[in-house]
């Protein structure tokens, strides 16, 4: 039986490491173009507390120069829904053209058939999204040691939420097409919802996963180190008495932040952001929430396609 | 004992019975064909002995277990060649006996290679590119390599022509005599059959209308022709399956239960197709050849 899942699904798995060599293809000679210029600027004396001269001329130039990929990698946050996509293509296909009725007249168990074909699909997306993660995470590492991972960008591509990503678009896509049992549309219908769904987290949900901190700081001062590669939500001025601001006076969009904050009656500022410390617990939550729901999407696929007939 | 047993047997997709009443028995050994119209309930019958659906009401026993529930037991032992035999267009020949080969533990690899290079059907070739004549061989060469006690066919000749329709059942004939199974083979197409089978179930409208052997099927079966007369007092001691009267004459098919005395009427005998397009209601075309 492996055999033959093998077999059927081995044009989407030439597909999934398609989609990783144009990923690899892209990323590798920036990749190594940025960790290059990392180590020749000696950028790594930048980070501390005591800085040496020219950080700031050395990391803007750096910045400048490579930060314009993120909105490359941005589309990247597709490539975990394609590979859910086409790897629940074999098993919707096989409903639609009836050949699953070949198998389960042999002499193998349908519930067997149904776990091979389920388990190949899961196991070689979770491998897909282990080899972008791989990716991703090396192209990233001197972005990172300037800007930190919080940012919605860099947070979707780094640690363990694509493999919840990738496990949830496999699950959708297979619900879908057990149910409707045509697998094209199925998969485009999975594949906008899994868009839809990747959105309302990032731009909605995300921020409500665990009750953000705030921080405040005199006017004028320089923010507080909590708040270097957090994930900032807000950022606002106060008058001396603590109260909000607002609307914030017209002034200070038109001039820069430095000679707003000066002007009388900004006494603080406040931020609200969620800590860099807490990459990893948002990591768990929202692995664990994609992760669940596909695994959950993925052995209704397999039940309903057992009591179906 | 019996290879198949159905007892009240229904099968409902919605509000529609697919199937109903069936209650039958398939001895052991025996070839039978299930013949009706479309939609009379053939495929559903099939399904349900080879458990790709489950019943609605009452039982079915194939080879002394259940279906669906006895899988493990009972799949090893049974062959099915579906419909439009599905098989995966984009694996070739030898992908396709390689298949069998996997998934059934009871596979003999020789009956396939011999069967295939008989057939002159080339191994590299997708299964896709195939005839029909030649893609139905293929499934039947999985279901035969398998080597299975109970052999199940759903209209494996209705996509063929005649010459490949022969072929077809000639393979399954040869296949017969080769190897003990019980055969049970559904078709529309009752031309051919008689030549393969020995036992008949009709279908229609979806339940049972006649189980028996063909051979007393054919022997039990006469055609009367007479002056213009009730037929009651026939129908007193045969049972009458259709009756038409012209101007003239009255013509009865009868199943009958030992001789027919009565001098006025003429005796014909019938073939098979006749009597089971009698029963199946297209009784006026059967009268018109015979008169």
């Amino acid at each position: 039986m492996i055999w033959l899942g093998w077999r059927q699904q081995r044009t989407e798995t030439v597909i999934a490491a398609a989609i990783l060599a144009l990923v690899a293809v892209i990323l590798v000679p920036v990749g190594i173009e940025m960790a290059h210029a990392y180590t020749r600027d000696g950028l790594s004396h930048c980070l501390g507390a005591t800085q040496r001269p020219l950080c700031d001329e050395l990391v803007g130039n750096f910045q400048q120069r490579f930060d314009k990929y993120n909105s490359l990698v941005g589309w990247f946050n597709l490539v975990p829904g394609l590979f859910g996509v086409a790897l629940a293509g074999p098993f919707a296909l096989e409903l639609e053209r009836g050949t699953h009725r070949l198998a389960w007249t042999q002499s193998i168990t349908r519930r067997r058939w149904v776990a091979t074909k389920l388990g190949l699909a899961t196991g070689s997306t979770l491998v897909a999204s282990a080899v972008l993660i791989a990716i991703l995470v090396w192209w990233r590492q001197p972005l990172v040691k300037l800007d930190g991972r919080m940012d919605n960008g860099a947070f979707d591509a780094q640690g363990t939420v694509i493999l919840g990503y990738g496990l949830f678009a496999l699950g959708l896509a297979l619900a879908i097409g057990a149910l409707w049992r045509r697998a094209i549309p199925a998969a485009m219908v999975a594949f906008v919802g899994y868009f839809i769904a990747r959105i309302f987290v990032d731009t909605w949900l995300r921020q409500r996963f665990i009750t953000p901190k705030t921080v405040t700081w005199p006017a004028g001062k320089d923010q507080p180190a909590s708040l270097a590669r957090s994930w900032v939500f807000t950022e606002y001025p106060s008058n001396a008495a603590g109260t909000k601001m607002q609307p914030v006076p017209r002034a200070c969009f038109s001039g820069t932040h430095a000679k707003c904050i000066v002007r009388p009656g900004f006494g603080y500022m406040h931020a609200v952001f969620e800590p860099a410390s807490r990459f990893w617990a948002l990591q768990g939550i929202e692995t664990a929430a994609f992760g669940v729901t596909g695994i959950a999407l993925i052995a209704f696929a397999g039940w309903w396609t057992l009591h179906r007939e | 004992m019996s290879a198949i047993s159905t007892d009240a047997l229904g099968k409902r997709y919605g509000s529609n019975w697919a199937l109903r009443d069936c209650t039958l028995e398939i001895p052991t050994g025996s070839v039978t064909a299930l013949v009706g119209p479309n939609g009379a309930g053939k495929t559903t019958l099939l399904k349900l002995v080879v458990g790709l659906t489950r019943p609605s009401e009452g039982t079915v026993e194939v080879l002394g277990r259940t279906p669906r529930d006895d899988e493990r037991e009972l799949m090893p032992k049974v062959g099915f060649v579906a419909q439009d035999h599905p098989l995966h267009a984009g694996f070739t020949v030898a992908e396709m006996l390689k298949l069998g080969q996997r998934l059934n533990p009871s596979w003999n690899d020789d009956i396939a290679r011999r069967r295939i290079e008989r057939l002159r059907l080339p191994l590299d070739r997708k299964v896709g590119k195939l005839s029909g004549g030649q893609q139905s061989q293929v499934a039947l060469t999985l279901a035969l390599a398998k080597q299975p006690e109970l052999l199940l066919m759903d209209e494996p000749v209705a996509s063929l022509d005649p010459l490949a329709r022969r072929e077809f059942l000639n393979s399954v004939l040869e296949a017969v005599t080769e190897h003990e199974m019980t055969v049970v083979l559904s078709s529309h197409i009752v031309a051919d059959l008689e030549r393969v089978c020995d036992h008949l179930v009709i279908l229609s409208e979806s339940r049972p209308l006649l189980v028996a052997q063909i051979e007393d099927v054919v022997a039990s079966h006469r055609l009367l022709t007479g002056p213009l007369a009730d037929a009651a007092d026939v129908a007193r001691v045969h049972d009458v399956i259709r009756a038409s009267h012209t101007k003239r004459q009255t013509t009865l098919l009868v199943r009958a239960n030992g001789h027919v005395y009565d001098a006025k009427w003429e005796l014909h005998e019938v073939d098979l197709e006749e009597i089971v397009l009698a029963y199946l209601g297209y009784g006026a075309e059967v009268f018109e050849v015979a008169s």
